[in-house]
């Protein structure tokens, strides 16, 4: 055990990991051409290095700076930090089912967004929307009694401060004008229709700074999977990895928030989807940020080009199948016996 | 002895709040002004706030005994101190099926829209169960995440069919927060037969349901047809739950707090558990409503909003308690 921890240490990257993260990448890189390219408004595959490359005229340049552009950027990176922040909550609690989405981080986050609009105009809605992701979590914390050990009481209270956090936001929608309601229905949604470059770059930031700090937690997060006294052993603070695990979790899926809105189980399934493909617990924070930037561009990518999904939220999207794949892993966990 | 005590001091409870909700409202009307029109006073406008607060009332009081029997019921057949019928799906299943009829008809959430959300609260009630029901032992949280993720799936079809149409979701907008105002006694009558039919199951149900808290084999050995009271009683629920769910949109909470009131009052005798927790459930909502009134002047907090910010420190209390994970 020793023996691997020192090479882990020494190379925290895993082969199939890295093999992972580049057949991910690429198919980024390929559902954003497809998003750009695809489409009547779409910009024409030939012209489309020309335009990345500061040629773009007339309409490609609106296309590509005010319609698609900011759009896929915000899908791939809020997708990225939505797979981050569940890699890191998924990694603290143990449980795929102690994700931000369970948890109510996003209803949290949207809370916040909706209060800062409307009441607290002078507060930047980002700011709102980590604080309340850290509102959810803390109450979750508090209210769980144990703080996020036990999976089940961790969910359940989850689902108390989500369903306290909706109702706060539904005030809000409930007294504004309709037109702005509708507008905030839909941004509650989690909607990439109205993506901008502030979004961008809040996402930016926010992946810039939350992503190479996570990337230095998932060995003491592994070494805390053998349990907390073999891992303090180890030299590793338990609850210290933990709380920065959790506090990073909190601000890349608040950031997220800001950016598209609550896009719900995509920080949910994303690590999933990374861990079980790869077949090792070694699959780390990059995978599953790639695997969530993936989710987020196909969602978009289908809310734009398929016909039955005309306009919708993509977060209406993302919360149709990952309920359904909330419902998969739910029975899987059953039948195990985790529950 | 306690319970006819509980009882009176319920049916008191009632009366107050209802004087409450007719004294109280958006606007500040003089009460002496208001009972001079109910003894006879000509007075139009003051006539016309005092209907639309007299349906409200009604309403809230059928709405708020509804979801408390639905969970009385929810939570004795799954021995699950957590049940509710929101949290069981039975609210958004009834709001998918409603909104749908909406969308299809373009007509808005009518009287008759009882007799849609039930079949579409049954089916979910349904589904829900055979989703988290399995095990034995830990039902409860299987239970609650399986309605957890119908009600994200059945969520997510709801939002995308308001959002596509403008037209439903102006409607939809106010109807799904669960409000009480807006609505005449013509619901009322639409929603009596299911809700008649719920409460007569409930009454008939429960000498069963006292057995069923003893564990099913002690159960069965006094006779209880476990399945057949199991199945009823989640029929009940639902007929219940959705006809609450057609009057007033989506409210949660009432239906999981207000049995452990009644449990605290009344003790574990569901004979008197039922209709104390009918009574409750109605001072309840009526009492939340009138707070929606009174905290927002001139506006109102919708009753929904109101019982969801009551309700779920309820919950985490639960939680934190450690009933909901026993």
């Amino acid at each position: 055990m020793i023996v691997r921890l020192k090479h882990t240490v020494a190379l925290p990257l895993h082969r199939g990991s890295v093999l992972y993260c580049w057949v991910t990448a690429l198919a980024v890189l390929a559902a954003g051409v497809a998003t750009l390219c695809l489409g009547r408004l779409g910009i024409p595959l030939a012209d489309l290095p020309s335009a990345l490359l500061g040629g773009a005229e007339g309409k490609t340049a609106f296309v590509l700076e005010r319609l698609r552009g900011p759009r896929l950027a915000t899908a791939v990176l809020t997708g990225a930090l939505l797979g981050l922040s569940g890699a890191l909550f998924q990694g603290v609690t143990r449980n795929p089912l102690g994700s931000p989405d369970v948890i109510g981080l996003g209803a949290g986050a949207g809370a916040g967004v909706a209060v800062t609009s409307l009441h607290a105009t002078g507060v930047p809605t980002p700011v709102g929307a980590v604080l309340g992701a850290a509102v959810a979590a803390l109450l979750v914390h508090l209210c769980t009694g144990t703080g996020f050990r036990s999976p089940t009481r961790t969910i359940v209270a989850g689902i108390g401060v989500s369903a306290a956090a909706y109702a706060l936001t539904q005030y809000v929608v409930s007294v504004r004008l309709r037109d702005a309601a509708a507008q905030l229905a839909a941004y509650l949604a989690g909607s990439l229709n109205a993506a901008s470059a502030r979004d961008v770059a809040v996402a930016g930031v926010a992946l810039a700074v939350t992503l190479p700090l996570a990337m230095t937690l998932p060995v003491s997060m592994r070494l805390l999977e053998m349990g907390d006294e073999t891992a303090a052993g180890l030299g590793v603070d338990p609850d210290r990895v933990r709380t920065a695990a959790i506090v990073l979790s909190v601000v890349a899926a608040g950031a997220a928030v800001a950016a598209a809105g609550p896009i719900a189980f995509v920080a949910l399934t994303a690590p999933q989807i990374a861990r079980r493909t790869i077949g090792s617990a070694q699959a780390g924070v990059l995978p599953a940020a790639f695997t969530g930037a993936l989710i987020m561009v196909l969602a978009d990518l289908a809310a734009q080009q398929v016909p039955a999904f005309d306009g919708l939220p993509v977060g209406v999207l993302t919360l149709g199948v990952g309920g359904c794949y909330l419902g998969h892993l739910l029975l899987d966990q059953h039948r195990k016996g985790r529950l | 002895m306690r319970a006819p005590a509980a009882l009176a001091g319920a049916l008191a409870g009632l009366a107050v709040v209802t004087a409450a909700s007719l004294l109280f409202g958006g606007r500040v009307t003089p009460a002496a002004d208001l009972l001079a029109v109910l003894t006879g006073a000509p007075d139009p406008y003051l006539e016309a706030v005092l209907e639309s607060r007299f349906s409200r009332t009604v309403l809230g009081v059928l709405v708020g005994s509804a979801l408390a029997v639905a969970g009385v019921l929810i939570q004795a057949v799954t021995r699950n101190p957590l049940g509710d019928p929101g949290l069981l799906g039975v609210t958004v299943g009834a709001s998918a099926a409603v909104v749908t009829a909406a969308a299809v008809t373009g007509s808005g959430f009518g009287a008759g829209s009882v007799w849609i959300a039930l079949p579409g609260a049954l089916l979910t009630v349904l589904l829900v169960h055979v989703v988290g029901g399995r095990s034995r032992e830990n039902g409860t949280v299987g239970l609650l995440l399986a309605g957890a993720v119908v009600s994200a799936v059945l969520s997510a079809y709801v939002q995308a069919m308001t959002l596509t149409r403008p037209g439903v979701f102006d409607s939809f907008r106010f109807w799904v927060i669960g409000a009480l105002g807006g609505r005449d006694l013509s619901v009322a009558a639409a929603i009596a037969p299911a809700l008649v039919i719920g409460l007569g199951l409930a009454l008939v149900l429960s000498p069963s349901l006292n057995n069923l808290a003893l564990g099913d084999d002690v159960a069965t050995g006094l006779g209880t047809p476990v399945a057949l009271v199991r199945a009823t009683g989640i029929l009940a629920a639902a007929l219940l739950g959705a006809a609450a769910t057609a009057t007033a949109g989506p409210i949660s909470f009432v239906g999981l707090a207000v049995p452990h009131l009644a449990r605290a009052l009344a003790g574990p005798d569901h004979r008197w558990q039922v209709p104390l927790a009918a009574l409750l459930g109605g001072i309840l909502l009526v009492a939340a409503d009138v707070l929606g009134r009174v905290v927002a002047r001139p506006g109102e907090v919708m009753v929904g909003i109101v019982t969801a910010l009551l309700g779920a420190p309820f919950l985490l209390l639960a939680v934190r308690r450690g009933w909901a994970t026993r």
